[in-house]
């Protein structure tokens, strides 16, 4: 690899690399507190709670 | 796939297994390597007629229970692997206290033990656990059986197998040479059987759950399970010389190769020392205190956290070395940005026991997993503060980085796994409760005092060495030579054995509480007619 590439590679990671985890991290933020997702999250808490026995 | 499929494509893996073994021990040269051929052909080869008669016989009547019995030998073979890596450590400390210990022979110098112990705890101990309690919290959680009568003991036994053939190959010097990664190209085909049969299994069983969604506690599992898959393909890729001979030779070289050993080192802390045991947390802690996960959105962001941070944090292994100072860069952030998650995890813990702290005082499985979060906090913090470059020029390469690390394999890793057995192994042999609760709060007191001791005298040692090293006259000469600095630890070395060997007590203690919970008596059957309701789906 020559050390333009090397080095436009590394530009390339270190700005957009940043961004991506950045709008990850959001959109994983949105999607677990979105409010109307609350239900989904309080019974799935309670699954090692209470009764557990088998289904299929 | 059709039941006759499957068992085809299983018999097809067995057999090259089977053929792996055999040519190991016709064509091998040295002793232990032939050994080891014959190991492996012994256990493919009963794994093949076992599967062989199953496939003859008329399909079985799956019963509508959770499958159990693999994960009593998963409980089982959890504590044999945690005395006898136990053991090893201390005779290292012993050794390392009292150098004319090791016996001056090859297999028994410090270099090929240390592996030995390692492998034990690490592979036999943590990894048993994980996948025992794997099993116990994916059906649980799923409300559903394991997907398959013969994956699960083809998973224990080939990965019980894998960390057999390493640990007998160490003393006679059969190793890669990369940190735990040291077994031979064999042994990694091996455990690559039996961790695909492993991730197979997991899905499918998730895939047949009876809830939406997939409790948090089962994607911290498979989190390790990928993961550990793709580092252990990955860092072993090597060519095999020859099949008479063990050795083998990475496919990278020079700081690539180190690179992508630490790469796998450190997320074999990240996947299998962590997200695993975490999943184990997140289903142990809140089924003991009776209570839910503090908060449950905060424990998947804080999955994700961890599962997209780790993955970078690797190059802090190697500051200051060939390797480009960005990357070393990069992995000091990420390093230092995972103490977020990892602290949420710490909390969502520890604030679970809100309104349950009463049973901290009066369970000592509860005390277990309390301490083991804290232990968690403390090792997570370290572990960014050391990522820092300038705080690695002073304890890399010391007895600090040892002291780290027990922190978190007997603070964290042990902790939450003697917790989580204390309440697991009476659920799954259905005992009234654990053999002795006096003998668990000595296990408990044991293994806190043996840690304390351990990890107190270690910090000691790493910055005593560590400014010893780099205390210079005004010349620029080093004030102390190298064997001063050996002398100064001596003390420090005599607390390390003797805060391991009160810890290897505590497990000794624990094992035989174990084992006379599971010989107790049984809780009376409840029988069908207790449950009259239960109908099969399907």
């Amino acid at each position: 690899m020559s050390p333009e590439t090397h080095d436009a590679v590394l530009v390339f990671s270190k700005t957009w690399g940043a961004v991506y985890l950045f709008v990850v991290f959001i959109l994983v933020a949105l999607w677990t507190y979105w409010p109307s997702r609350r239900k989904i999250y309080d019974h799935a808490a309670q699954s090692p709670l209470g009764d557990e026995d088998i289904r299929q | 796939m059709t039941r006759i499929i499957k068992s085809y494509v299983l018999l097809a893996a067995t057999f090259a297994i089977l053929a792996l073994g055999v040519s190991i021990l016709g064509f091998g040269r040295d002793g232990a390597y032939i050994f080891h051929g014959w190991l492996i052909a012994l256990a493919a080869g009963w794994a093949l007629m076992w599967q062989l008669n199953k496939v003859t016989d008329p399909e079985p009547e799956i019963p509508l229970e959770y499958k159990d019995d693999v994960i009593k030998w998963g409980v089982l073979a959890c504590f044999a692997w945690g005395v006898i890596g136990f053991t090893v450590g201390d005779i290292l400390a012993w050794q390392l206290a009292i150098p004319s210990l090791n016996g001056d022979m090859s297999w028994s110098n410090f270099g090929r033990i240390r592996p030995i112990h390692t492998t034990a705890v690490i592979f036999g101990f943590g990894g048993n656990a994980l996948i025992a309690t794997s099993f116990y919290v994916v059906q649980r959680t799923s409300r559903a059986r394991l997907a398959s009568e013969i994956l699960p003991w083809l998973v224990f036994g080939g990965y019980n197998l894998f960390v057999l053939l390493a640990v007998t190959g160490y003393p006679f010097g059969i190793t890669q040479s990369k940190e735990y990664a040291e077994p031979e190209w064999y042994a990694d085909l091996v455990l690559l059987f039996a961790w695909v049969a492993y991730l197979y299994l997991y899905m499918k069983t998730l895939a047949r759950r009876a809830e939406p969604h997939i409790y948090v506690a089962n994607w911290c599992y498979l989190g390790f399970i990928v993961v550990i898959a793709m580092l252990h393909v990955v860092n072993n890729l090597a060519v095999p010389v020859s099949i008479d001979v063990p050795k083998s030779y990475p496919l990278f070289a020079g700081v690539q190769d180190a690179m992508t050993q630490w790469w796998y080192g450190h997320n074999a802390v990240g996947f299998l020392l962590t997200a695993g045991f975490l999943g184990m947390m997140y289903y142990f802690l809140p089924k003991a205190a009776g209570r839910p996960i503090y908060s449950y959105r905060m424990s998947i962001l804080g999955f994700w956290g961890i599962t997209f941070l780790y993955l970078w944090a690797g190059s802090h292994h190697l500051h200051y070395t060939a390797l480009p100072d960005w990357v070393q860069y990069l992995g000091m952030t990420m390093s230092i940005i995972l103490l977020v998650p990892s602290w949420g995890s710490v909390f969502n813990g520890l604030l679970t026991l809100n309104g349950a702290w009463d049973k901290v005082r009066t369970d000592p499985a509860i005390r277990f997993m309390m301490v083991a979060m804290l232990f968690y906090g403390l090792a997570t913090f370290e572990g960014s503060f050391l990522a820092i470059r300038p705080v690695n020029t002073l304890s890399h390469y010391t007895d600090w980085t040892v002291g780290h690390v027990h922190a978190g394999a007997l603070g964290w890793v042990a902790f939450i796994t003697f917790g989580a057995m204390y309440n697991m192994v009476p659920w799954v042999w259905k005992r009234d409760g654990v053999y002795s609760l006096r003998l668990e709060a000595w296990h408990f007191w044991l293994a806190l005092g043996g840690t304390l001791i351990y990890v107190a005298a270690m910090w000691n040692s790493g910055i005593t060495q560590s400014l010893m090293w780099q205390t210079y006259q005004p010349s620029g000469a080093f004030t102390y030579a190298f064997i001063d600095t050996v002398e100064t630890m001596i003390p420090y070395y005599w607390m390390r054995a003797i805060g391991g060997f009160l810890y290897l007590l505590g497990a000794l203690i624990g094992s035989y509480n174990i084992y006379m919970t599971v010989r107790g008596a049984h809780l009376p059957d409840e029988g069908a007619d207790a449950k009259p309701l239960a109908v099969a789906a399907e």
